[in-house]
């Protein structure tokens, strides 16, 4: 029986957001954006589901008297990702 | 890129080993750090070996040169961490490891600046000197100052050592090639006259720095122009 894929990483921008922050220790809202070529609006409401899901932690900063929004993925979110993978591989046998 | 767009297992997978390889390839070192202090190293290394091998002075101490390019680089890292909109794992480790480099390199340089001193207080009070010795006798025995023996040897294995970790690190072959040789160059020096320890050390500095430097230069060019 194959394990249900969990719906809050089975969407092309999520789970692009989540596979770029897997590599990296923490990345601002620009560069993700940047990577992933979706609009700033579009970008800010799958970061607030992955926030809410307790898969990445968002925080807003200033930086040089600019607002800067950095992402981390959480512990919870390496282990949903994992368990996203492994379920993957299992549906197409790798 | 589509929010709601769902994706089937396959796709899935590709958009991750897609993801993954654009973090890849988003890491680009400028290079400049590399060209700089494979540069100085390399100069203040070859100019010591011209000195002692021809018996000239420049006038100032050229090691100078190499202090002096603390404060570009603290202007790169500041320029760099501003520009960097991305932090990776072993970003931290990286840096930690060259900062010990030159707390080390610091070290090197006050043991070698006050042992001699310490040395002859210590023996003065315990009550005898060391004494420099002819064995053919065609100069009479001269007192000598303590002194650490070949020190540039020590400067060398040290190069090799950051270099290495971050070759290793950021799998990146000339670096590692570079420090592998270096410690060779070390083991070499150990067997040949100090004078010619700085000529090894300045190969040294191109070997783990100015080619690495030069190539790492030339590969972030490369992708910046791709991204234009």
């Amino acid at each position: 029986m194959f394990k249900e894929l969990d719906p809050i990483l089975h969407s092309q921008l999520r789970l692009a957001v989540m596979s770029l922050l897997i590599g990296v220790k923490e990345a601002d809202f620009t560069f993700i954006r940047e990577k992933t070529n979706a609009t700033a609006g579009n970008l800010s409401v799958q970061l607030q589901k992955l926030k809410d899901a307790g898969y990445i932690d968002v925080v807003k900063q200033f930086k040089d008297n600019y607002p800067q929004t950095t992402c981390k993925i959480t512990p919870e979110g390496i282990l949903a990702f994992e368990a996203y993978v492994k379920a993957l591989q299992e549906y197409l046998k790798v | 890129m589509a929010e709601e767009k769902k994706l089937s297992e396959q796709e899935s997978l590709e958009l991750i080993s897609a993801m993954i390889q654009k973090v890849k390839n988003s890491y680009h070192d400028t290079g400049i750090g590399s060209l700089l202090w494979g540069t100085v190293v390399f100069i203040a290394s070859f100019v010591s070996f011209l000195r002692f091998r021809y018996g000239f002075n420049i006038g100032f101490d050229i090691w100078l040169i190499v202090m002096g390019a603390i404060i570009p680089q603290v202007y790169l890292s500041i320029k760099e961490n501003k520009s960097s909109n991305a932090k990776r794992y072993d970003d931290d480790a990286i840096d930690a490891v060259w900062l010990v480099f030159g707390l080390t390199i610091f070290g090197l340089s006050f043991y070698q600046s006050t042992v001699g001193d310490t040395t002859t207080k210590i023996i003065q009070e315990e009550g005898w000197v060391m004494m420099k010795h002819y064995i053919n006798e065609v100069k009479p025995d001269e007192q000598l100052r303590p002194f650490a023996l070949s020190p540039y040897s020590l400067y060398i294995l040290v190069y090799a050592f950051p270099t290495l970790v971050t070759g290793m690190v950021k799998k990146f072959k000339p670096m590692i090639i570079g420090a592998i040789v270096t410690y060779v160059l070390f083991m070499i020096s150990c067997f040949v006259e100090s004078q010619y320890d700085f000529l090894l050390g300045g190969i040294a500095a191109l070997l783990c720095w100015f080619i690495p430097g030069v190539i790492l230069r030339k590969k972030y060019l490369g992708q910046k122009k791709a991204n234009v």
